[in-house]
């Protein structure tokens, strides 16, 4: 908190430093006694502390500040409801990502294979692999996500192993959390990639403003 | 309000029946021993007071000095070393620090003395732990056909001897300054015998005014220098006294003497070389003498810091707060508990008495910012000195007009509670209302506690 | 068109039979400009640097005017034209930049973009791709359509190099001119009408035309792409080097695009002289060797029982071998004309004064079937250079099959080979190889051949060093280097450089440079041309470096060289 530094000129009674002493030594003496025999409030809010007990500080491992909903955590892959990620291998992340951390080869779904997760979009990312390591969770990732498919939302972080390799998340360790949807998604919209029967019809509806009055 | 019911405990019952416990067994083993050959009970006194009571508080006290810190600045300390599951509040911590230390490297720098620099720790430990011999922690008491008391030693000398050794430590620091072969380690070392010199004589001066006063109450023959003689002088009532349950004012050297008190407390602060007079350690300019020692010599440095201050008290104690005494109700409880329960008693409200001056020494620490090296030699040569000849002329002559002392306790009640006025007058408000709490605004969400 | 950063010149002008066109003067964007009469406004503007967007249009085909994206407004006419078919007349005032051709621009981007799936994301043309680009410039504003968007199908293999993606089209038609107008194979077509309209083959006939993939190069949008590079890059990491195609004897201009010192495709990089805008499907293929089977390894021994070595070491045990037989026609050295031009300087150097040899066997890769366009027969991009260099060392060249009859009549006891590649079956000249000792091969990538080599010393290829490659006709072309060697392998002419020194010549070659700075003089045919003098482009700038146009006429991008 700022606050007006003032040069006033000490009155004797401040010169004498004695009284003043006292009453700082009062300061202090408030605070040790109030700290030591009243419980801490053990709620990790900090700036809202309850009780007489003035201590803020947070035990870390037993106890934990909620995050703020825009706290960027370790990286995952966002899953679709069948499984295989939403990511498309577009490298824009990679791109985008001041560290380099991200590396990525695209692969191409089968035309022909109907076990494929998801013929709509052909694209996927045969490796997606990130260097914890080298990450300086900057979140530039997720921004530039076209496709909402690495987010930074597990709240998980300070991850800790003893070999450096294991920071080299491969991308079915990436792959976690819950499934994200969106009504925009391509494969809603249509089978496969070929075109569909009745597309003409459909397209046409839009225009009637009778039926379809968005 | 909810309360730590098992800190309450500890402190206000735990506490003292842990002491007046051990006051019990040092009597006991200091008799038995007694018992077996002449001076016996000295010997055990060395083992009992010395290295157990003195060292266990000492080192006890670097922990203190980290959770009572942490207390008054809000925070919790360090609470993690444990044995297993038992972790006690961070209790081990101070063992886990002595471990520390022990296998510490043992580094002598190139260049420099080897002799003195390792014989520097001890010098500056030597002294201040011999300090604590002529402080009577009990008086004498008959057991098992021996009369022994918790007192290392009785000497008539007994303040001269408290001079004496306290002036000696310089000698551990200075040489520690000088064989480290580091210009920083020398500066500390100047410093220290230059703040040393000019606070030696303050402090002879200040206690020369509670000499005086207590010579009045010396039976003839005896030596008021003497300790346990000061703190049986304390133990007579200027006012009231007598009745079933004995209650009035005590002749205590803060009643008598609140200047002298003052101006102890001040100069010998300062030669514990603690904040806020530790220009000697500096540590944000120089580091200080021992900034070329590592390991236990370091470790040496750090207690005597901590044995300097558990002896402060003890000196402190026996001189201005009646040492053993309680101010109130002493016959009435002798004659119930007995004179031997009655003197472990004693001994506890000692130890007690220890205790709270030594939190009052650390809580100066934490409170006060460090004095400015021209600030410290003023506040020596200047402020101290001149009020101390001041007290022993006011104290001279009010001892010399009323030999029963009243005169000089209302001059000092007119101190106390002039003092009192001015710390009650104070003209800004208190910097913080009991009920408020510390506000924190955040900007990050707009939410204000 | 070579450089963007320069204004672009009109057109080549016609054939010398025709008479100069009479010039007109016309004012565009407030500036006075004169052009040959009959020069489209789009041509016109270009010539003072003024950008007009369009995306059918292409100078090097017919004009449709079917995307409307160049519309501009012109003083002899009451609505906007295309600029791309307005003739340039005299006195003519045009405006590219008024509100009415800014509004025009924009609702032209928008109606192309209506139904456009908008999944940059996957499609590789992301950072190449016209519609971005003129989306940024030109339009900025959401999409207001309501409604779903008209499906068409999204992965139509239409070729064995083309894919297509029917949603991302717009239209413009190129593709189709292309096939019909320069391929001579009108082999894709516009199905449907409105807005179902989509380009296709015809049934049953798929597009395998050996220029299939030039129209992947034209295509403005994301809607044609190159199945080989398909998902293997994004276009925004690669980095363009001038380079030149090795498929065959015409040795077509182009860049090299690549990242991470690996090469992922070849554009055409237009060469009036040589190429023109344009590259065969056969060619663009060819960059398969700069990436896959490469030697990298010294090797001393044979396959199978040889090991790794220090190159110096290599090359000291290689003229152990072959000095016993200096000089001796039973020696012979053998040189593929796929290597470069310094490099054979260098090596033939060290066949003529440092082995004291008289004859060159000429291997390189056998010839195949050529077509009427670019492809030729002769599938050497150097054969021409090597000639004029063995004129030069007074070697005797020598054709593959006199190696194989002096071998089979044990006249041959040794051989150097700089390049691995023969004419025939390299099995075959493998098993001829395995009776003769020493054997010692310079070797870009592995193989039968180079397997046999006792000394197996790894070279590098074109897009690893600087160079100059002769063509058929005689136009020496120079390709730069686009990343560091791979490996061990080293250029050709280092080899040399190393063996040289071996046998007690010093030579201070440097860079490909100084070789040719010593040895091209030798050279009567080389006398006209500058090795360093190449275009500006061919040059390393430092810092940002721009991606240069490729034959569509794109824009460059910036990136910072790797």
């Amino acid at each position: 908190m700022p606050y007006k530094v003032s040069n006033e000129k000490l009155t004797l009674r401040e010169q004498a430093y004695l009284p003043e002493m006292i009453r700082g030594l009062g300061v202090t003496a408030r605070h040790f006694l109030r700290n030591l025999f009243t419980r801490r409030d053990p709620a990790p809010e900090i700036l809202d502390r309850e009780g007489p007990c003035q201590i803020t500080t947070v035990q870390y491992p037993e106890e934990k500040v909620e995050y703020p909903p825009g706290y960027r955590g370790l990286h995952r892959l966002v899953p679709r409801e069948d499984g295989s990620p939403r990511c498309v291998a577009c490298y824009m992340c990679a791109t985008v990502c001041p560290a380099q951390c991200i590396y990525i080869e695209a692969g191409e779904y089968p035309a022909d294979d109907p076990s494929a997760p998801n013929r709509v979009i052909e694209r996927y990312p045969t490796k997606f692999v990130i260097d914890e390591l080298r990450c300086i969770v900057c979140g530039f990732c997720v921004e530039a996500c076209p496709k909402d498919a690495i987010r930074m939302d597990t709240g998980l972080h300070a991850v800790s192993s003893e070999e450096r390799r294991a920071f080299m998340l491969e991308r079915e360790a990436l792959l976690r959390g819950p499934a994200v949807e969106h009504p925009s998604d391509p494969w809603r919209k249509r089978e496969d990639s070929s075109a569909p029967e009745h597309g003409e019809k459909e397209a046409h509806r839009r225009i009637s403003p009778r039926k379809n009055g968005g | 309000m909810r309360l730590r019911w098992g800190m309450i405990l500890l402190v206000f019952v735990g506490l003292p029946a842990l002491l007046f416990g051990l006051s019990a067994g040092f009597y006991a083993l200091a008799a038995l021993a007694e018992g077996l050959f002449t001076g016996g009970a000295g010997v055990v006194n060395v083992f009992t007071l010395l290295l157990v009571m003195v060292m266990v508080f000492s080192a006890l006290l670097t922990l203190a000095e980290r959770k009572w810190s942490a207390a008054m600045q809000d925070r919790i300390g360090p609470n993690r070393a444990n044995l297993g599951p038992l972790r006690l509040g961070g209790l081990f911590h101070f063992v886990a620090d002595a471990l520390k230390m022990l296998f510490k490297e043992d580094f002598t720098p190139a260049g420099a003395d080897k002799w003195l620099f390792r014989l520097a720790p001890a010098l500056a430990f030597i002294p201040v732990f011999c300090l604590f011999a002529v402080v009577p922690v009990a008086p004498p008491v008959e057991l098992f056909g021996e009369t022994v008391s918790l007192q290392i030693a009785n000497p008539d000398f007994g303040v001269l001897y408290v001079f004496a050794f306290a002036s000696l430590a310089v000698f551990g620091t200075a040489l520690a300054g000088w064989a480290s072969n580091n210009k920083l380690a020398l500066l500390g070392g100047v410093r220290a015998t230059s703040q040393m010199i000019s606070y030696e004589v303050a402090l002879g001066l200040s206690l020369v005014g509670a000499i005086a006063a207590f010579s009045a109450l010396t039976p003839a023959g005896g030596s008021s220098l003497r300790l346990e003689q000061m703190v049986e002088s304390q133990s007579t009532w200027l006012w009231g006294g007598g009745g079933g349950f004995d209650f009035g004012v005590p002749a205590w050297g803060i009643l008598l003497q609140p200047l002298g008190f003052v101006l102890f407390f001040a100069a010998a602060f300062a030669e514990t070389k603690r904040a806020p007079f530790d220009m000697p350690e500096g540590e944000s300019e120089i580091v200080g003498y021992f900034v070329e020692y590592s390991g236990m010599r370091f470790g040496l440095f750090m207690i005597s810091e901590f044995v300097e201050i558990v002896v402060l008290s003890g000196v402190i104690a026996s001189v201005f707060f009646g040492g053993y005494h309680l101010p109130f109700g002493e016959a009435w409880l002798q004659g119930h508990l007995g004179d031997f329960w009655f003197a472990a008693l004693q001994g506890s409200v000692f130890w007690l008495k220890v205790i709270v001056l030594a939190w009052l020494q650390l809580a100066i620490r934490w409170t006060f910012p460090r004095f400015r090296y021209d600030q410290v030699q003023k506040l020596g040569w200047r402020i101290l000195l001149p009020a101390g000849l001041f007290n022993v002329f006011a104290t001279a002559a009010l001892v010399l007009l009323d030999p029963s002392l009243r005169l000089l306790a209302l001059f000092g009640l007119a101190q106390i509670a002039l003092l009192v006025y001015l710390v009650g007058s104070g003209g800004k408000p208190a910097p913080a209302a009991p009920d408020e709490r510390p506000v924190a605004v955040s900007d990050h969400d707009g939410v204000s506690a | 068109m070579p450089d963007d950063t320069k204004p672009r010149q009109p057109p080549e002008p016609q054939p010398r039979s025709v008479p100069p066109r009479p010039r007109v003067k016309l004012t565009i964007d407030d500036r006075e400009v004169e052009v040959d009469a009959g020069t489209n406004l789009l041509e016109a503007a270009r010539a003072i640097g003024v950008q007009i967007p369009h995306y059918c249009y292409h100078p090097r085909l017919s004009i449709t005017a079917s995307c409307r994206m160049c519309l501009v407004e012109a003083s002899n006419s009451p609505k906007p034209v295309p600029a791309c078919q307005m003739p340039a007349t005299e006195c003519l005032v045009v405006q590219t930049r008024s509100a009415l051709v800014k509004e025009a621009q924009r609702a032209t981007l928008e109606f192309l973009l209506l139904n456009h799936p908008v999944d940059c994301a996957v499609c590789d043309q992301a950072g190449e791709c016209k519609l971005q680009d003129y989306y940024q410039e030109h339009d900025a504003q959401p999409s207001r359509l309501a409604g779903p968007k008209i499906q068409k199908e999204k992965r139509r293999v239409l070729g064995p190099l083309v894919t297509l993606d029917q949603e991302r089209c717009i239209l413009c038609t190129r593709c189709v001119r292309f096939m019909c107008e320069v391929a001579g194979e009108p082999q894709l077509g516009v199905f449907g009408r409105g807005s179902h309209e989509a380009i296709d083959t015809f049934p049953d006939k798929p597009l395998d035309s050996n220029y299939a993939g030039n129209t992947v190069d034209l295509c403005p949008v994301g809607a044609l792409t190159n199945s080989d590079f398909r998902f293997t890059a994004r276009a925004f990491f690669l980095t363009a080097t001038p380079s030149v195609c090795t498929g065959c004897a015409r040795g077509c201009s182009v860049w090299l695009d690549h990242f991470n010192g690996e090469t992922y495709r070849y554009r055409p990089r237009e060469n009036v002289a040589v190429n023109g805008p344009w590259m065969c499907d056969v060619g663009r293929l060819s960059y398969k060797p700069l990436v896959h089977d490469r030697a990298l390894e010294v090797k001393i021994g044979r396959a199978g029982e040889g090991r790794t070595a220090e190159g110096r070491e290599a090359a000291r045990f290689a003229i152990e071998k072959l000095k016993p037989l200096a000089g001796s026609e039973r020696l012979a050295f053998v040189a593929s004309p796929t290597a470069s031009v310094e490099d054979l300087l260098a090596t033939f150097r060290l066949a003529s004064e440092g082995l004291k040899l008289k004859r060159v066997f000429v291997s390189g890769r056998a010839a195949d079937k050529g077509d009427r366009l670019l492809l030729r027969e002769d599938r050497n991009p150097n054969r021409l250079g090597l000639d004029w260099v063995a004129q030069a060392f007074g070697l005797k060249v020598e054709p593959f099959e006199r190696l194989v009859e002096e071998i089979d009549a044990e006249r041959v006891k040794g051989v150097l080979a700089v390049g691995e590649d023969v004419p025939t079956d390299p099995k075959l000249v493998a098993s001829l190889l395995l009776n003769l000792d020493p054997v010692i091969v310079l070797a870009t990538n592995l193989g039968p051949v180079a397997g046999m080599g006792h000394v197996l010393l790894p070279s590098c290829p074109c897009s690893e060093d600087d160079g100059t490659f002769v063509n058929f006709e005689g136009h020496a072309q120079r390709f730069v280097a686009a990343y560091r060697t791979r490996g061990q392998s080293r250029p050709h002419w280092t080899w040399a450089a190393t063996l040289l020194e071996e046998l007690g010549v010093e030579v201070g070659w440097r860079s490909a440079r100084d070789v040719f700075a010593e040895l091209a003089p030798r050279v009567a045919q080389l006398a006209g041309f500058d090795w360093a003098s190449a275009p500006g482009y061919l040059t390393h700038p430092r810092g940002l470096r721009t991606l240069p146009a490729a034959a569509d006429a794109r824009h460059g991008i910036h990136r910072e060289r790797s």
